[in-house]
This record gives structure tokens, C-alpha cells and sequence, in this order.
């Protein structure tokens, strides 16, 4: 997408990692304000490290990236704050002892900085991320009575108490069953609409995701495109990064193996 | 037992006892969540190893024991950071090295010592003075920073990547955590000593974590365990003439098992096994 905005997030030829195991390599990429990014690429191939450098945990070896026109290493606390972030691992210690509430309110630690106790006003705006995502009549309840659907709710309001500019979702789908899976990403896509958000969300499940995004990442710790998807999602493409011939229809994507096989 | 309460020494090891078991586990409930329950461990040993040091070279044990601890912590947390290798060994290895250390220490002492042993096994009822206004000013201490510091170290405890990717300098607060840590394995080295602080700052903060959601409630519910298994087990120490240490720790060892047993989490746990 050419866009004449300022982009939000710019790589300049970032590189991140350690030396001899570079993770992402020489990295070119503008995201801009109120994009739906979709991120995709085979296992290892740099997508929560991507998460992670945008979120300021990692300082690029080579190249530069500016976040909110900040670099990143100078990112500081009232900028991160800015950055909602739901990671990986999705499955909590189900004895945890949380409510749910508690669980939002956390969002508004960062931004409230130290030695301030959060308020009423604190309070209600973690409400009001609860209710966003349809959780508010829980919010009394223990985090780790609710379904895996209903906790990944729980975190996205966490990141939206935040007030973010840019919500990143690291596989928000893996491990829900297939309505939770479709509910999540709905939600994601009604919250980028309304809210105006920024989004990246990395995912496996390209055909959930085509339709919704406006452009499509795709890593394999290079990056070997950053375009709509109907330019991304090409055999030639692919197979450069999957490795494995692919069929592309109208709405799904599936491998040629598989296909003959099920056909 | 009100005669044993108009004693001087027994209202100074009452207050300990308190300061002691409710700062314990306060802590623990961070210690628990954080998943540091061996670091607790580890400190004791080597802040005993300060302590017999201490008494070897005729400098304060309780200064060395401050230093050993702290040394410990920030070693161990410095090497979690790096990701170098996995907490439990790197703290099993500190742990087994000063315990060594500490030995050695007494054996290189002309002659026995009975004050240093006093540090391994605790005795409330021999506090004096002067150590009493130490623990009470370092608990006033480390109390006022955990909760001044409470909602950072509730969200690292939680998630510490989420924490500093929210804005929290989780870092720092880690580190906090941890000396904190250090500094309340110290204060309780007399009244309960170094192999039993321990079990003060772990099994409170567990009986509670049997029974709550959430997170205000089980420090509440820890805290007010922890007191009170301290103040009636030096009751039963002084009764029944058993040591203190171990009376504080059994009793609240006890607990702890009723609260399993009677757990809403374990109760619920079950009566979900059987409906399926």
C-alpha cells in the first residue's frame, strides 16, 4: 500500500539476532497508521521476533528501526504503553490466581508509570475494554475458569486498557477450537474498524486472514513481501518460502500434496 | 499463658515473630507467583554462610549475611536474564557452594560457636533489643517498597515479557523483587533461621493461593496466615518448651494441608472429573 502518510513503524535494513544466528535479516518495511497487517511465514522464520523488535524487547544488530518516529532502543515506557501486544503462549496457569478484572487492569500499569495507584477512571477504562470485547459480565470471575476463546478476549482487553495506538497479536488463534478461532479474529477485525487501530497480526491460518488484511508480511528471515494479499498469495511466491507447490482458489490455499489427496 | 505474656523477652518474640511471619509472607506470595520458591532456599544457605564469615573474622554477621544474600540473588537473576541456563540449576549450584562455604567457615573456627547455630535453626525467644528494632526497621523497609512497588510486581509475576512490553521496566522491578528477597531471608535469620525461613516464605503464600482468585485476596489471606502461625507458634514454642522454629513451621504446615484438602479450586476440580 503507497500510502502518503508517515509510516508508524519503519525498518531501514534491520537485522535482528546474535551474530551467527541471525533471526531477521535486512529488514525494509513502512507500516502505517490504522493498517490491518497480517503476518505469515513458516515456523522459525522470524514472525515473534518481528512481534518483539516492534514492541522494543530487541534492538536490531544492523539497520535501524523507529517506532512512533522513536528509536527503538530509546523506546521509552509511555511509548511502549502505547503498543497492545496479546503473546504466543495464550494458555495461562489455570490455577493463577486472577480475576479477570485484575487481569485487565494490568494493561494500565505502563501507562500509569510508578508509584501511581490506579484509579476510577482506570478502573472504568478496563471496563470499557471488557465490554469491547463482549467479557464484562466476567470480569468477578477467575481467569482460569474461562474457556481458551474467552481468555484470549480477556488478554486483547488487557492490550486495549492500554489505549493503544498499534495492537499485535502473536497467534491469537492456536489452540481454540474452530468458532473461537473465527470469533477471535472477527473481533480483531471489528476492533481495527472501529477503533482505528493499527494491527499486526501474525498468524498460520492464511485463508482465515486474506480476506480481512490489507497487506500481507511475509518472512522467512528475509522478508520476501509486504503487499495486499492478492499480490503475496502467488504459487511463485510461495513455493519460494514454503518449499511445497501450492494451489491458490478463490478462498482457500492448500498444499498440492494434500490436495491430490483429498481430491 | 497470660502470666508467659507479662514477660519482656516473650513480647519481644511475639513482635518478631509477627514482623517476621507476616513480612514472609507477603513476599511469598510474590515468590510463589514468580515462581522463585528454590531462590528463597538458596539465600538462606548463603546468607548463613555470611553469617558464620561473619563470626569468624569478627566482622557484623548480620552486615556479611546482607552481602551473601544479596550477591546470590542478583548472580542468579543476572543469569535467568541471559538465559545462560535454567534458574533451579544455576540457583542449585550458589546454593550447595555457599552451604559449603558456611561450613567451612565453622570448621575454621577455634572453638564452637553457639550463636551461629542459633542463625541455622532460628530461636525468636533470645531476641534482644537491639535486633528487634533491626527487624522492625527492615521490615517497615522492605513492606513499604512491596507495596509502593506492588502492581509492577504483581504484573511480572504474572508475565514478565508481557509487563516490559506493556511499559513496565520489569527489569528493574525483577531485580527489586529479589533483593527484596534477600533482605527478608536476613531479617528472619534469628527468629526462624536459615533452614526454616524458607518454608515461612513459601507455604503461607501456598495455603493461600488454595483458596482465592484473586490476587489483593491471597496476599491478604497470606499475610494473615503467616502472622498468626508465628505468634501461636511461639505461644506453643513457650508452652510446651519446643523449639520456636519448628513449631511456626509445622503448624503452618498443617494448615496448609487442611487448605488442600478443603480447596474451592481442588473441590471444583473434582466435582468437573466426576460430572464428566
Amino acid at each position: 500500500m503507497s500510502d502518503p502518510r508517515e509510516p508508524i513503524i519503519r525498518f531501514e535494513h534491520a537485522s535482528f539476532g546474535f551474530p551467527g544466528l541471525i533471526a531477521l535479516k535486512d529488514i525494509s518495511l513502512a507500516i502505517y497508521e490504522g493498517e490491518f497487517v497480517g503476518v505469515i511465514g513458516p515456523n522459525g522464520s522470524g514472525k515473534t521476533t518481528l512481534c518483539r523488535a516492534v514492541l522494543g524487547l530487541l534492538t536490531p544488530v544492523e539497520g535501524h528501526l523507529h517506532i512512533f518516529d522513536c528509536a527503538c532502543n530509546e523506546l521509552r515506557c509511555h511509548h511502549r504503553a502505547k503498543i497492545g501486544y496479546l503473546p504466543q503462549k495464550g494458555v495461562v496457569d489455570r490455577n493463577f490466581p486472577v480475576t479477570v478484572l485484575e487481569t485487565v487492569m494490568m494493561g494500565r500499569y505502563g501507562a500509569l508509570g510508578l508509584f501511581k495507584r490506579p484509579g476510577r477512571k482506570d478502573r472504568d477504562i478496563a471496563q470499557e475494554a471488557l465490554a469491547q470485547v463482549g467479557m464484562d459480565s466476567h470480569k468477578n470471575h477467575a481467569l482460569g475458569q474461562l474457556s481458551g476463546g474467552q481468555q484470549q478476549r480477556v488478554f486483547i482487553a488487557r492490550a486495549l486498557a492500554q489505549q493503544p495506538k498499534v495492537l499485535i497479536l502473536d497467534e491469537p488463534t492456536t489452540g481454540l477450537d474452530i468458532t473461537a478461532q473465527h470469533n477471535v479474529i472477527e473481533l480483531v477485525q471489528q476492533l481495527h474498524d472501529e477503533l482505528k487501530l493499527t494491527v499486526l497480526l501474525i498468524t498460520h491460518d492464511i485463508n482465515m486472514i486474506r480476506s480481512r488484511v490489507d497487506r500481507l508480511v511475509l518472512l522467512k528471515t528475509r522478508l520476501f513481501a509486504a503487499a495486499p494479499p492478492k499480490d503475496v498469495l502467488k504459487p511463485e511466491i510461495l513455493h519460494q518460502v514454503y518449499g511445497k507447490d501450492l494451489v491458490i482458489t478463490e478462498k482457500d490455499l492448500v498444499i498440492v500434496e494434500d490436495y491430490h489427496h483429498h481430491h | 499463658m497470660l502470666d508467659l505474656l507479662a514477660y519482656d523477652f516473650m513480647q519481644r518474640s511475639l513482635l518478631a515473630a509477627a514482623m517476621v511471619g507476616g513480612l514472609c509472607s507477603v513476599i511469598g506470595v510474590f515468590v510463589v507467583l514468580r515462581g522463585l520458591a528454590f531462590v528463597g532456599a538458596g539465600t538462606s544457605h548463603a546468607a548463613f554462610a555470611g553469617v558464620a564469615l561473619g563470626y569468624l573474622i569478627g566482622w557484623p554477621p548480620l552486615l556479611l549475611a546482607i552481602v551473601f544474600g544479596l550477591a546470590t540473588v542478583w548472580i542468579t537473576g543476572w543469569v535467568e536474564e541471559r538465559g545462560r541456563m535454567k534458574l533451579d540449576v544455576s540457583i542449585g549450584i550458589l546454593y550447595t557452594t555457599t552451604m559449603a562455604l558456611g561450613i567451612l567457615f565453622i570448621g575454621l573456627m577455634k572453638s564452637y560457636n553457639a550463636e551461629v547455630y542459633g542463625y541455622l535453626f532460628g530461636s525468636v525467644l533470645s531476641v534482644t533489643p537491639e535486633e528487634l528494632s533491626i527487624i522492625g526497621a527492615l521490615t517497615v523497609l522492605v513492606l513499604g517498597l512491596l507495596l509502593l512497588f506492588s502492581k509492577e510486581l504483581y504484573f511480572i509475576a504474572f508475565d514478565q515479557e508481557m509487563a516490559e512490553a506493556s511499559g513496565v521496566p520489569a527489569r528493574q522491578i525483577f531485580f527489586l523483587l529479589l533483593t527484596l528477597v534477600a533482605l527478608t531471608v536476613v531479617v528472619s535469620l534469628k527468629t526462624v533461621g536459615a533452614i526454616l525461613v524458607f518454608a515461612m516464605i513459601l507455604i503461607p503464600a501456598s495455603t493461600a493461593y488454595q483458596l482465592t482468585h484473586s490476587l489483593a485476596t491471597l496476599t491478604l489471606y497470606s499475610a494473615t496466615i503467616g502472622i498468626f502461625t508465628s505468634i501461636a507458634g511461639v505461644l506453643i514454642s513457650a508452652l510446651w518448651d519446643v523449639p520456636s522454629g519448628p513449631a511456626i513451621v509445622l503448624l503452618a504446615t498443617t494448615i496448609f494441608f487442611i487448605a488442600v484438602f478443603f480447596s474451592p479450586k481442588r473441590l471444583k476440580r473434582t466435582r468437573l472429573a466426576h460430572s464428566h
